[in-house]
């Protein structure tokens, strides 16, 4: 045997890594020298011997490694984030990106809420203010329309002029105006303030005999003694009535006069 | 039959795992984790008979990829992968089952780098597919004597020497040279008769 086949016999052992440090250092001088059979025969023992890998019993790394590895591999990938994760990272990137998103999403879903509530609040406002701006403005035209009913009977040459002079000279006298359609009117000027839960009526006196007074409308005077009252169908005609009276009632009106009239006038 | 007759005698065919390396090249992660699926659980078997803790086992697994992540511009396609995972996984294995010795540090030398390993894979390698080559490995393996075999294991999952395992078995160190060449050889005829 020469030198060439002692060292192709070790060549396996060399292989598997059991030569001894002595033996070692002789094959590797040999496989320096350029021995071209021995560099062949030493490739394919380490693939024999790579196969020796099969003996292991079969077992399989968890998922976690995989997600590890993965985790590190898009990273470092063009177009990852260039940042190496840490070793020991247990929570995917996918986990935190939708912990964050979630996050994100919940902080959108209660400033989006806040925000619908305030506009909602505010839609309530302005349709609060828009309500009580059109009483308003209805209220304003009734008022409107009244003055103008006030003024046409006030104005119209059809009326009839009533003055109701007080019983009591103290006080100031009222005049009234009866438009045949369009009804009556009352008013006064300088008259004094009435007591708490007090107010004036009118009433119509029928000419019929027996037949009792007719309540009208009630009023009261203003801070200045100032009032108007309209009564828009009178419940008699003008010809089948003998006068028109005032009494103080308590407030609501009564059915019958419940004193003496405090203005009287005539109906001509 | 017929198409074969027609095939290009000679012509290369480029294994799957040469198609994905090439894509490696490229940044492809998607490559990286098919390769991944592929030979993961035998590089993790292997690394788990030599260190026999899970945790650490996982440990050497994820360098043996990264390095293969990041080291993939060294690798020529022509030369097969499965070995040279194996054979580094072996290493880094056994470097954390002991101290680096200056025969461990030698080992590394040879191994580590993309061209010293299996630089040609023998004819019959692609005679048998991964399963099939696997059964027959543990097949002849375990035909063998039982401290012969034994023998085999402590050189290739413990990293002990000739002298170490004559030792551990209480046998001649000759004896213990010869049962591992013989071994080793019977295993390559083994599988070149499978072909």
């Amino acid at each position: 045997m020469n030198s060439h086949d002692q060292f192709r016999e070790q060549i396996e052992a060399y292989a598997i890594g059991s030569l001894d440090d002595a033996d070692r250092a002789l094959l590797e001088a040999h496989l320096a020298s350029g021995c071209a059979n021995c560099v062949k025969a030493l490739e394919e023992a380490r693939w024999l011997v790579s196969q020796l890998a099969y003996l292991a019993p079969d077992a399989a790394p968890s998922d976690m490694l995989k997600g590890r590895l993965l985790q590190t591999v898009r990273a470092e990938a063009p177009g990852g984030s260039g940042q190496s994760p840490v070793r020991t990272a247990t929570v995917p990137s996918w986990l935190w990106a939708g912990v964050a998103a979630l996050l994100l999403f919940s902080v959108y879903s209660a400033w989006n809420e806040q925000r619908q509530r305030s506009a909602v609040a505010s839609l309530q406002q302005q349709a609060e203010a828009q309500r009580a701006e059109r009483q308003k403005l209805e209220q304003e035209l009734v008022a409107a329309k009244l003055q103008a009913h006030e003024a046409m009977i006030w104005s119209d040459p059809k009326s009839v002029k009533i003055m109701l002079p007080a019983k009591d000279p103290k006080m100031p006298q009222l005049e009234a105006m009866w438009h045949p359609e369009m009804g009556i009117c009352v008013r006064g000027w300088k008259v004094p303030t009435l007591a708490d839960k007090r107010v004036l009526q009118l009433w119509l006196i029928p000419k019929k005999a027996g037949s009792k007074p007719m309540p009208l409308v009630t009023f009261w005077p203003d801070a200045s003694g100032t009032f108007s009252a309209m009564v828009e169908n009178p419940p008699d005609a003008m010809s089948d009535t003998q006068a028109l009276a005032v009494t103080e009632e308590p407030i609501g009106g009564s059915q019958q006069p419940t004193g003496t009239p405090m203005w009287v006038g005539g109906v001509s | 039959m017929f198409l074969a007759a027609f095939s290009p005698k000679g012509s290369e065919q480029v294994s799957p795992d040469a198609t994905l390396m090439q894509q490696l090249l490229r940044r492809d992660v998607g490559a990286f984790e098919e390769l991944y699926e592929r030979h993961s659980r035998i590089v993790y078997s292997l690394v788990l008979r030599i260190l026999r803790q899970g945790p650490t086992a996982e440990e050497v697994v994820q360098d043996v990829f990264l390095q293969l992540w990041r080291n993939s511009s060294q690798y020529d396609v022509r030369r097969p992968l499965v070995p040279w995972l194996l054979t580094l996984a072996r290493n880094r294995a056994l470097d954390h089952l002991r101290l680096k010795s200056e025969r461990q540090r030698r080992r590394e030398e040879q191994t580590e780098e993309f061209p010293q390993i299996a630089a040609a894979a023998p004819e019959y390698e692609r005679a048998l597919d991964e399963k099939r080559r696997a059964e027959r490995v543990r097949a002849l393996i375990g035909s063998l004597p039982a401290a012969q075999k034994k023998a085999i294991e402590l050189a290739y999952f413990e990293g002990l020497s000739h002298s170490e395992i004559a030792a551990s078995l209480h046998e001649p160190l000759g004896t213990v040279k010869s049962w591992i060449r013989n071994g080793l050889l019977r295993l390559k005829e083994g599988l070149q008769a499978s072909s």
